[in-house]
């Protein structure tokens, strides 16, 4: 019940933090210069056809009278339209969102695994060689960029030993593309029980989820492996082992008092990785949000970015009161 | 309770005590010397040679004050002298077996079975997302491989046995839910579920108020008495020693000064740093006044020599020079001291 409670004050506060995202990504895309109308009729367009295409996106009002017009059309479900895809912007994020979802997600897992893994062995053994590996490790992955990473690894698993299918995109060009019904290609194949679809589906992620997964686990195994050595020093942990409770327990009880700033990490980089893994779409010409969003910003076309920024700010705030719930769950001094 | 207690105060208890020392002790310190690393500069000794035993259902206390190294004995009893810290020599018997040189699974099975320990402040020390009905019964399922239903039966038992007002409700309380006091009773009721052979309360009762302290401490020795346990009894408060211990230890600067049967201790104290202590104690401002030594600024060991020379109003120039032996004054009574004591 308490739980109930809790939600609801949260929700209403997504409201207000919505509506000033919106309105701080709305300024500053409208003060990129560039004029979509020249942009979309080209050299070759008279200076009336302009100022009539002007007129009819709308852009000839003042800015909080464009802003008002756009709120207005988002309360009526309507994102505006993208003029290079000549599409309403939410069916081209309903597309689009998905499949960088899809890569973030099971990028993440793989972070999460090889992250909580070393960094829980490396702080059990300070001193041991994996724990110097970790230590290299973390300062390697945060220095890399990921789209080096990514051609490096499409040079010698595509280019040199020819294991990984070209990184043209999701699936296979000759392979069939499921129904969408989520939009995560492998689930959808899966639904589907196109088994061909799926194999596809996973190769095309092999290289990326590898390129995101080894790069973030860097920040992952930190804070784990400095929570876990905290936690494991700390009082309790200490006490345990005066206490003769067995190693394997007392390295649990204590990551899962680490769990908190490791589920933190998480949700910022999940959050994050939504816009960040942009460079790695476009190297594997992935067709997700990132790079949509990044095409629209590249032409002055508004709106694609606008509904971007609005999906990854409710993914985001969706994902922070997550992390919040889970707070609670985990830790009974969290309640009040 | 009260019972109890005056039992112990009984000189024939303590007479038992003085008696079950020529049968082997449960657990026998022989020479034992802790040392921390410095830097670059020489490894500082925190204890420098300590021998003590304790026999079967003795209870020794330890007196000392901050820093003196009484944490830093109670864990390396444990096999688990505090980090930085090293054994560089010295063994610890425990029925027979030399703690030292056991692995880490053996030395774990001991712990918290035969040889627990009583720590202070608790609050900080129980997990804190665990309901201590979970931490308590656990002792019992990992030590003596009961079930969940066994383990939580005796849990209670233990909750309702120190005395934690409505122990079916508590058993679900987490740490940060409990009073200090309650803390308290909480960790002795883990320290106790398995019947261990020895115990050491290290500095336990510190962080309470006094009432509850006393409480606590009353209900402590009860418990390990009924339990036929023998106690380390670690304080900084002189005073309570003389409530249940049979034998007591004065320990300063990493040595023990004095070690005498519980009144000898308090009515013919030889070294002039258990005067000191029992003055800081006493009510007599006459006493207090005599055994008070203004700070001097100089708080440096001698190197060589007696380690409380610089603090003892009775120190001559031998104190300095040479480092008083553990001598046996009276039977049963030992004092380091070059000039101890004689009662008037």
């Amino acid at each position: 019940m308490s739980i109930a409670i809790y939600l609801a004050k949260r929700l209403v506060f997504v409201v207000p933090q919505l509506l000033g995202i919106v309105l701080v990504s709305f300024l500053l895309v409208k003060s990129i210069p560039g004029d979509p109308a020249v942009l979309m009729l080209g050299p070759t367009a008279t200076p009336s056809a302009i100022a009539s295409l002007r007129q009819q996106l709308g852009l000839d009002q003042p800015l909080h009278v464009q802003f008002m017009i756009y709120i207005g059309n988002l309360l009526h479900g309507d994102l505006g339209t993208s003029w290079q895809t000549t599409r309403p912007v939410l069916e081209d994020l309903i597309q689009r969102f998905p499949a960088t979802l899809e890569l973030v997600t099971y990028s993440l897992v793989l972070a999460i695994l090889i992250g909580v893994t070393l960094g829980v062995y490396a702080a059990r053994n300070p001193s041991g060689w994996v724990a110097r590996v970790t230590d290299f490790y973390g300062i390697g992955a945060g220095a890399l960029p990921d789209f080096w990473f990514a051609l490096v690894l499409i040079f010698i698993f595509y280019t040199v030993l020819g294991w990984a299918p070209a990184p043209l995109g999701r699936i296979d060009m000759i392979v069939l593309p499921p129904n969408p019904v989520t939009g995560a290609l492998t689930i959808d194949a899966l639904l589907a029980g196109d088994i061909e679809a799926f194999r596809s589906a996973c190769a095309h992620l092999v290289l990326p989820v590898l390129t995101l997964g080894l790069l973030y686990a860097g920040p992952i195994l930190k804070m784990t492996q400095s929570t876990m050595e905290q936690m494991l020093e700390a009082d309790f942990s200490r006490y345990e082992v005066l206490c003769g409770i067995p190693q394997n327990l007392v390295v649990r009880h204590a990551l899962r008092n680490a769990f908190p700033s490791i589920v933190t990490i998480i949700s910022v980089l999940y959050g994050f990785l939504i816009g960040g893994a942009v460079l790695v779409e476009i190297v594997f010409s992935w067709g997700g949000a990132g790079q949509y969003a990044v095409q629209g910003v590249l032409n002055s076309d508004i709106y694609p970015v606008l509904g971007f920024v609005l999906f990854s700010a409710v993914f985001s705030l969706v994902i922070y009161v997550l992390v919040d719930l889970v707070y609670v769950l985990l830790d009974p001094r969290a309640t009040n | 309770m009260r019972g109890t207690l005056a039992a112990m105060n009984d000189p024939a208890v303590i007479g038992q005590g003085e008696a079950s020392r020529t049968a082997p002790p449960l657990i026998e310190v022989r020479d034992l010397h802790i040392t921390f690393p410095a830097g670059g500069d020489e490894p500082k000794e925190v204890l420098k040679g300590i021998d003590l035993s304790v026999s079967s259902g003795e209870i020794v206390g330890l007196v000392g004050e901050s820093g003196a190294g009484k944490t830093t004995l109670a864990r390396s009893i444990l096999g688990m002298p505090p980090a930085p810290g090293r054994i560089s020599a010295g063994e610890v018997f425990f029925e027979g077996r030399q703690i030292l040189e056991l692995s880490e699974p053996e030395l774990r099975r001991l712990r918290g079975r035969r040889l627990s320990v009583v720590v202070p402040n608790p609050r900080a020390e129980l997990n804190p997302l665990l309901t201590i009905g979970h931490q308590i019964s656990s002792m019992a399922k990992i030590h003596l491989h009961v079930g969940n239903q066994e383990a939580r039966k005796m849990a209670l038992q233990m909750l309702h046995d120190v005395q934690i007002p409505d122990p079916e409700r508590r058993m679900k309380a987490y740490p940060h839910e409990l009073s200090g006091g309650m803390a308290q009773r909480v960790v002795i009721a883990m320290a106790l579920i398995c019947s261990p052979a020895f115990i050491i309360s290290d500095d336990a009762t510190s962080g309470l108020d006094v009432t509850v302290q006393a409480q606590v401490l009353a209900l402590l020795a009860r418990l390990a008495a009924d339990n036929g346990s023998a106690m380390l009894f670690i304080t900084r408060d002189v005073g309570i020693t003389a409530h249940f211990c049979n034998r007591i230890a004065v320990l300063y600067s990493g040595e023990i000064m004095e070690l005498a049967a519980r009144d000898d201790m308090f009515l013919k104290p030889a070294h002039p740093y258990t005067l000191m202590l029992l003055a800081a104690f006493s009510h007599s401002p006459r006493l207090r006044e005599a055994w008070s030594v203004p700070e001097t600024g100089e708080r440096q060991e001698p190197r060589e020599g007696c380690r409380y020379a610089n603090r003892c109003p009775l120190a001559q120039p031998v104190c300095r020079a040479q480092a008083p032996s553990f001598n046996e004054i009276e039977p049963g009574h030992f004092a380091r001291c070059h000039f101890p004591v004689r009662p008037a």
